[in-house]
């Protein structure tokens, strides 16, 4: 561990952050009050099925909402508050203070343009440099994330690449204007297993050498828990528990969380048993209940659940959303799974 | 979308903006089509209603009359016919050719169309390299050719555009049925053992008669503009029996004197296919949001 | 170093473009062109063959006798079947023989040399300018969906739409021509005689076939720029660099829509050829149209035959070229991607 968390001010501060869209006459919440912090150098997963908000939440830090999006809450990046700054201005800060690498290289690359434009037109876009130096410095970018034969990939179209290929330039193209926090949004679902965990090492390998904080966000927390040091749990648009990585598989706090933990696949678990899924449905947008979004799907849910909980922290460093806290045991089989994630923990 | 599929999200109930934008996407609709009944009411229906002459046969004393004439609002021709009279009977025939020359390219292209995708293999090939023809000669040169041949006349007309219009739906036709193909359903009506013509009757036509008749509306437009380019060059609608293409094209000889005699046909010309394109482009923009 | 990569990168691109199967691609669409341009022979052979009338008749006068009109079949081959005079007639269209005029005696094909060149410009100047008055509007109108400059092109371009062409050439001539007085209503002056004066003469005819087709291009990618730009995870990605909106608009949406740009170029080309028959009608232009009217009203089959023949394989021709620019502009077809 590089820097340990909130010494200090953290690198990005996040406070009850809310987007709205209106989309087809409806009012869309798609982030509903998300909290969480990010150190110098620090690994943050951010967990939420699809539609949980997540991909918005990280969005809103690069601006890069649609017109229609309405932010309010806050969100500071090294002291700077990013919520209501004007378009020119995030912009500078776009690529050169916080980059994003997203989900699906086959399609996050102009497929009608060569590599190497696309990388020195992010390189020149950050610094005044020639025609000549923005190319070698791309394919030093390149070569910084292991693609092979940089030189000629310098000339060739996304299409010419493999996935695990496109998604190294991608986050070559991330890293051109040096930023400070990484964004990587669902980097490695679009690629099979042997590939996720290269780019995962790569990600790893950037951090230690260029000292970057990075956002993992993913679906999969599994995945997610061995490579970072902390975990936001997101549902339905908000922060159901935030916790160190390895807290969350001893001391779970949020049913939710611990209906995730317990649909981890594991070995120990008889052969051609029922896997066990999380009853019921994310909440009908049309019809959110009141109080507690994980309500209906929730085996503890009282009546004191038709209040929303708030998202405190009620012990240090571990926050949650939920009533019943104190009563929410970590599923059985985590006893070993424990084990097995505080190794994976770097 | 890619934020749209990100963002299923939360939405809570009731309605932030006003139905104003709602009532717009309502009127796109209602107002073009409402110019359309409107302009055929008053083509098929007005002349029967309204105390309107007869569109030939004008005494040449009422000759040239200028618009606004009491008993002739629009003013008349150089041979004493009523215009808004001519209008309403020339729209007959616009409105006959243009409906005719898209049934029959509904029908018939978009059978040949829908077949041709649903059929794939050998039969689409042939069919579809026909059709490439006939999409290869520049349309107009071949509708003049046609109605040459055939001697100017309404049928010649609904005939020589519909050359034009069947391999025009038929690649649309085709086009949809190839998505059309790839869905369960149409692999389930396969393994009942429904034959060709029942799967394309009963299940391909309904799918993709949308967008068959979004095409269709904007066909509508062209058809009217080509019907009266061939009237215009004499091989439509013969004289003295009206049509709008015919009325330009007589104008034009006096075009600097009595310009009214083309700009009022032009006028109706231009809304009409208006109102279709409108109509058409917004039928479109209502199903591709669906 | 950076020259050795360099020149390494265009010899490898040289090397794959002759491997790539851009160029099997290209030869396939140039071998497809061959049995469409037979097809359109052959249909309008068989067009011509319907109108009624005989021939013979008609470039004898009604005074003929019969004799002198069995005589006249014989010499134009009208006693044998369509098949026999289809193939003859097409030997002699591949050695550049169209034929002779029923009407003038005279061979066809020195004609259609100088009338091709006047309807070449003519669709030229419509084409190329309306694309270039297409794109920046276009690209003016996307940057702001739903803004003042996207509503008000949108709206122009579809009242463009709804013009048809022969009412905008008169309305234009009632306007420049009988009220302003400022251009020629018709004749044609020769590039060759003088520049402004050919401009002068071409302006309202392209005009007349060109604002239609600016509405259609206009409209086309506008729509196509908007789809990218809110669309395509690449956008996103170089909205993510930090360059500025109206860069991402250009450099990366523009790029990617201007292919299908041609294609709709390309599909269009066959109603340009089509629209100039009436334009050049109206205008009195010395065009490949108004021969073909001229062949129509005189009933001479063999001008007409030429002239559908000649516009119908420019049509095709005209496809062709959008069809192998796009083939050799867009990467991914190029590589082989679709």
């Amino acid at each position: 561990m590089s820097s340990p968390v909130l010494s200090g001010r953290p690198l990005l501060e996040v406070s009850d952050l809310r987007v709205t869209f209106t989309r087809g006459g409806r009012r869309v919440h798609a982030v509903n009050g998300l909290s969480y912090e990010v150190g110098t150098g620090e690994i943050l997963a951010i967990i939420g099925e699809s539609g949980s908000g997540k991909t918005v939440g990280a969005r809103t830090l690069m601006g890069l909402l649609p017109p229609s999006a309405h932010v309010t809450g806050s969100a500071t990046f090294d002291g700077t508050e990013l919520v209501g700054m004007p378009e020119p201005q995030i912009r500078h800060w776009r690529g050169s203070e916080i980059a994003m690498v997203f989900q699906d290289p086959t399609r996050s690359l102009n497929p009608t343009m060569r590599i190497g434009t696309q990388l020195t037109e992010a390189i020149r876009r950050h610094h005044d440099v020639t025609r000549a130096a923005a190319k070698e410095r791309a394919i030093e970018l390149l070569r910084l994330v292991h693609l092979p034969a940089a030189e000629r990939r310098f000339y060739e179209y996304p299409h010419q690449l493999s996935g695990g290929m496109r998604q190294r330039v991608v986050i070559a193209i991330a890293l051109a204007g040096e930023p400070r926090l990484l964004i990587a949004d669902e980097a490695t679902s679009a690629l099979d297993v042997t590939t996720q965990a290269q780019i995962m090492a790569l990600l790893l390998e950037l951090r230690e050498r260029l000292g970057m904080a990075i956002i993992l966000i993913s679906h999969d927390l599994g995945l997610a828990a061995s490579y970072a040091r902390n975990v936001v749990v997101m549902y339905a648009g908000r922060a159901v528990e935030y916790a160190p990585a390895r807290r969350l598989f001893t001391d779970v706090r949020m049913p939710y969380t611990r209906a995730l933990l317990g649909a981890i696949p594991q070995l120990e678990r008889p052969s051609h048993g029922q896997l066990p899924v999380i009853s019921g449905q994310p909440p009908d947008p049309a019809a959110l209940p009141e109080g507690c979004p994980f309500r209906p799907r929730c085996d503890i849910a009282t009546d004191k659940c038709a209040e929303a909980p708030p998202f405190l922290q009620h012990q240090p460093g571990h926050w949650w959303a939920c009533w019943h806290g104190a009563a929410v045991q970590a599923p059985a089989a985590m006893a070993t799974e424990q084990a097995a994630g505080e190794n994976g923990v770097r | 979308m890619a934020i749209v599929e990100a963002t299923p999200s939360v939405i809570t109930a009731g309605p932030v903006e006003p139905p104003a934008r709602a009532w717009l996407r309502r009127l796109s609709i209602v107002v073009p089509a409402g110019v359309i009944v409107l302009v055929g009411l008053a083509c098929f229906l007005g002349p029967l209603v309204l105390p309107v002459p007869k569109p030939v046969g004008g005494n040449v004393l009422n000759a040239g009359l200028p618009s606004f004439s009491p008993g002739h609002i629009l003013g008349t021709d150089p041979n004493g016919n009523d215009i808004l009279s001519r209008i309403l009977y020339g729209g007959r025939n616009s409105l006959i050719i243009a409906v005719s020359v898209n049934l029959i390219g509904l029908t018939v292209g978009g059978g040949f169309g829908a077949l041709s995708g649903y059929l794939g293999g050998a039969t689409d090939t042939f069919i579809m390299r026909v059709f490439d023809v006939f999409i290869a000669f520049p349309s107009l040169v071949l509708i003049i050719a046609v109605a040459q041949s055939l001697g100017p006349s309404v049928i010649t007309a609904i005939l020589a555009l519909s050359f034009f219009g069947i391999p025009a739906v038929a690649r649309v036709a085709r086009a949809a049925t190839l998505t059309l193909r790839e869905q369960p359903f149409m692999a389930a009506a396969k393994l009942c053992g429904t034959p060709w013509w029942r799967v394309l009757i009963r299940h391909i036509a309904p799918n993709i008669a949308p967008q068959l008749i979004t095409f269709a509306m904007l066909g509508m437009g062209l058809i009217i503009v080509l019907e009266g380019a061939l009237s215009f060059l004499g091989l439509g609608v013969p004289p003295p029996s009206p049509s709008w293409g015919n009325m330009i094209s007589e104008g034009q000889a006096s075009l600097s004197a009595t310009p009214m005699l083309v700009l009022w046909p032009s006028l109706t010309l231009f809304v009409t296919v208006l109102a279709f394109n409108l109509l058409g482009e917004s039928l479109r923009a209502r199903w591709s949001s669906r | 170093m950076t020259a050795i990569a360099q020149e390494r990168g265009y010899r490898s691109t040289w090397a794959r473009v002759l491997r790539s199967p851009a160029l099997r691609l290209v030869v396939k669409r140039l071998l497809l062109a061959i049995p469409i341009t037979l097809g359109v022979t052959i249909l309008t052979f068989w067009v011509i063959s319907l109108i009624p009338g005989n021939p013979a008749q008609q470039l004898l006068g009604p005074e003929a006798t019969p004799q002198q009109i069995h005589q006249m079949e014989l010499q134009l081959g009208l006693d044998r079947p369509a098949y026999e005079r289809y193939l003859s007639w097409l030997g002699g269209a591949v050695h550049g023989d169209l034929g002779t005029s029923l009407v003038s005696g005279q061979p066809v094909t020195p004609q259609l040399a100088d009338r091709l060149a006047v309807t070449g410009e003519l669709v030229a100047l419509a084409v190329f300018g309306s694309l270039a008055l297409a794109i920046p509007v276009a690209l003016l109108a996307a940057r702001r969906p739903n803004g003042v400059f996207d509503r008000v092109s949108m709206f122009v371009s579809m009242a463009g739409l709804s013009v048809a062409n022969y009412v905008l050439a008169l309305v234009l001539v009632l306007v420049f021509s009988v009220k302003l007085g400022v251009l020629p209503a018709i004749g044609f002056v020769p590039l060759s005689q003088s520049v402004t004066g050919n401009l002068q003469s071409l302006v309202m005819p392209a005009t007349a076939i060109g604002l239609p087709l600016f509405s259609i291009y206009t409209r086309f990618l506008r729509g196509d720029l908007v789809d990218q730009m809110q669309g395509q995870d690449y956008v996103m990605t170089a909205q993510a660099k930090g360059i500025d909106p109206w860069q991402v608009l250009v450099r990366h949406a523009f790029r990617n829509s201007s292919y299908g740009l041609i294609a709709v170029a390309g599909l269009n080309f066959g109603v340009i050829i089509g629209v100039t028959v009436i334009i050049e009608s109206i205008f009195a232009l010395p065009g490949l149209g108004q021969l073909m009217l001229q062949g129509i009203n005189a009933r001479d089959m063999v001008v007409i035959q030429a002239c559908v023949v000649v516009f119908a394989v420019v049509t095709v021709i005209g496809n062709l070229v959008a069809d192998l620019l796009q083939t050799v502009l867009d990467p991914r077809i190029r590589y082989g991607d679709r």
